[in-house]
């Protein structure tokens, strides 16, 4: 008992047990310097937007700890320039190993820099649409509207199309609408301009935009464009379609259902009567 | 003391209301109802359906306390009421555009005043600090963008009435105020004016004896190249506002009388 309790009191008074304590205490010290400078960085940093005040915040945070790490190594007494030159082999493996993550970390750093959207954006990939909650070095994170959490890798991000729907103040709806052959097309026209005209959520410039589309089976298709602040688009989208119909239905303008005109000719309509009689 | 309710000469100022009253503002298109309880304001409003721009109309009358409550209802619940109730005009929080009735040209050198009438908002405050309870707009103006392209430029709002050369043609209402702008063409060209941005965030109000509203001059100088306009407000009232008084201060407060910006982001 007391063979063992020398041998703990001669390992306490070596080199070796004050070479990791001081590894540990420049670790712990790296890990508190690193949350406190990153800390007053996001604190002070006000005028960035969310995504630049995340990276720089990040990027100090994990500079700061890997210093102190090699310095905690250096410590242990390991040589730097064998480490960093096993380094090199290890991550040419590791490289081949994980060539999916490593596509996505050298996407994220073109996402980076070429910043289509930022952390706060609301972006649409595909089907799914939300707002990016943060962009990490593998991937992005988006909380839909239906509150779900969606992780997108950034080589997805890189290869589809990405559409942000909050980069520009203000946006265009699209009202798609068909109305009968026998309404007049400039009394029609006069009606969906009054209607964007007394909706002040529809912006006065730049002006609605009237579009004739085409003559289609059975109506006559007209897309009318109105511009609105971004925040107003569902609003807006929701009132213009009632208040068009109101003021269809006010000037008698209808919008028609699919319907198929038949024309029998007469010696058909003579042959059926002829039919009925027998 | 405030103003008297019974016998306001104007729509702003200061009142004292008693506990379980019910007043009504009607301004323009907007009606209004205010009601103190023992601890709480009630405010409720809606916007007349009929158009009533084109009158200069406005009465404050007290309603039976089981008068019609609007949709459009907020309580502000506090632990001691005064009873006392500030309402005052304020102008737009953003740019206001204003069109004349057709474009028309300046030529190099020379200048041309035009009145712009623009829509206000009402501010209420309550008790001895006027703490702001809730702004509302008297008659919604439709909103705008301005700029030279969509990329580029800045939401505001258009207003639904042209601005004119001749003041006698500006009808004077209470729920708007007019702002004389000077318009001096400096540059080598000739300036041709079809759209035009009024800082209404940087303008302090002032109030004639009749009640009409007024903003200091603004003069918008194109300057010798002709792709930057300065833009300078008098620190008083205009002079067509004989004896009016200073009412409200700008919502913004620029360090300086005088702002240069871009050609396109005054003029378009």
């Amino acid at each position: 008992m007391s063979g063992l309790w020398n041998d703990f009191i001669n390992y306490l008074s070596s080199d070796q047990f004050w070479s990791i304590l001081r590894a540990l205490v420049l670790l712990i010290i790296g890990f508190f310097i690193a949350k406190i400078i990153s800390t007053t960085i996001s604190r002070s940093s006000k005028k960035w937007d969310a995504h630049r005040s995340m990276l720089i915040r990040r990027g100090i945070n994990y500079l700061i700890i890997v210093l102190f790490g090699i310095s905690a190594l250096k410590e242990l007494g390991f040589n730097l320039n064998v480490l960093l030159g096993a380094a090199g082999i290890l991550s040419v493996a590791i490289g081949f190993a994980s060539q999916t993550s490593m596509s996505n970390l050298i996407s994220g750093l073109f996402l980076v820099t070429e910043r289509p959207f930022s952390a706060g954006d609301i972006i649409r990939v595909g089907t799914t649409t939300g707002e990016v909650l943060s962009i990490d070095p593998l991937s992005v994170k988006l909380r839909t509207f239906d509150n779900l959490f969606v992780r997108i890798p950034n080589e997805v991000l890189i290869k589809s199309e990405v559409t942000t729907l909050t980069r520009f103040p203000i946006r265009r709806i699209d009202i798609q609408l068909g109305v009968s052959y026998q309404e007049d097309l400039k009394k029609v026209r006069q009606s969906l301009e009054q209607v964007a005209a007394h909706n002040p959520l529809c912006l006065e410039e730049p002006k609605p935009q009237y579009m004739f589309q085409n003559f289609a089976d059975s109506s006559m298709n007209i897309q009318f464009s109105v511009w609105t602040k971004r925040e107003n688009f569902l609003d807006l989208k929701n009132n213009i379609y009632q208040e068009i119909k109101a003021e269809f239905d006010a000037q008698n303008i209808r919008i028609p259902f699919p319907q198929r005109t038949v024309h029998i000719d007469e010696a058909s309509i003579n042959a059926l009567k002829q039919n009925q009689s027998s | 003391m405030g103003d008297d309710l019974n016998h306001p000469s104007h729509w702003w100022g200061k009142y004292s209301l008693a506990q379980h009253e019910l007043w009504q503002w009607q301004i323009g298109s907007l009606l209004l109802n205010i009601r103190c309880l023992p601890n709480e304001w009630q405010v409720a409003y809606k916007q007349s359906d009929e158009s009533a721009d084109d009158e200069n109309f406005w009465r404050i009358q007290q309603l039976e306390e089981e008068a019609q409550w609007f949709e459009n209802s907020s309580r502000y619940v506090f632990r001691e009421i005064t009873g006392m109730l500030s309402v005052s005009p304020l102008l737009a929080d953003r740019p206001v555009i204003s069109r004349p009735r057709s474009p028309f040209n300046i030529v190099a050198g020379e200048e041309v005043t035009l009145y712009v009438s623009t829509p206000l908002w009402m501010e209420l405050g309550v008790g001895k600090q006027q703490k702001k309870l809730t702004e509302l707009v008297i008659q919604r103006p439709s909103d705008t963008w301005f700029g030279p392209s969509t990329l580029e430029g800045e939401l505001c709002y258009a207003t639904t009435t042209h601005c004119r050369l001749y003041l006698d043609e500006i009808p004077q209402r209470a729920h708007r105020a007019i702002t004389p702008v000077v318009i001096r063409n400096q540059a080598d060209s000739t300036l041709s004016v079809e759209r035009l941005n009024v800082p209404a965030p940087l303008l302090p109000l002032y109030a004639t004896t009749s009640g009409q509203l007024w903003t200091p001059k603004v003069t918008l100088t194109r300057l010798e190249h002709g792709e930057m306009a300065a833009l300078k407000i008098d620190k008083q009232a205009p002079i067509e506002a004989k004896g009016a008084k200073a009412i409200r201060a700008p919502r913004k407060v620029t360090s300086s009388g005088m702002l240069i910006r871009a050609f396109n982001a005054v003029f378009s």
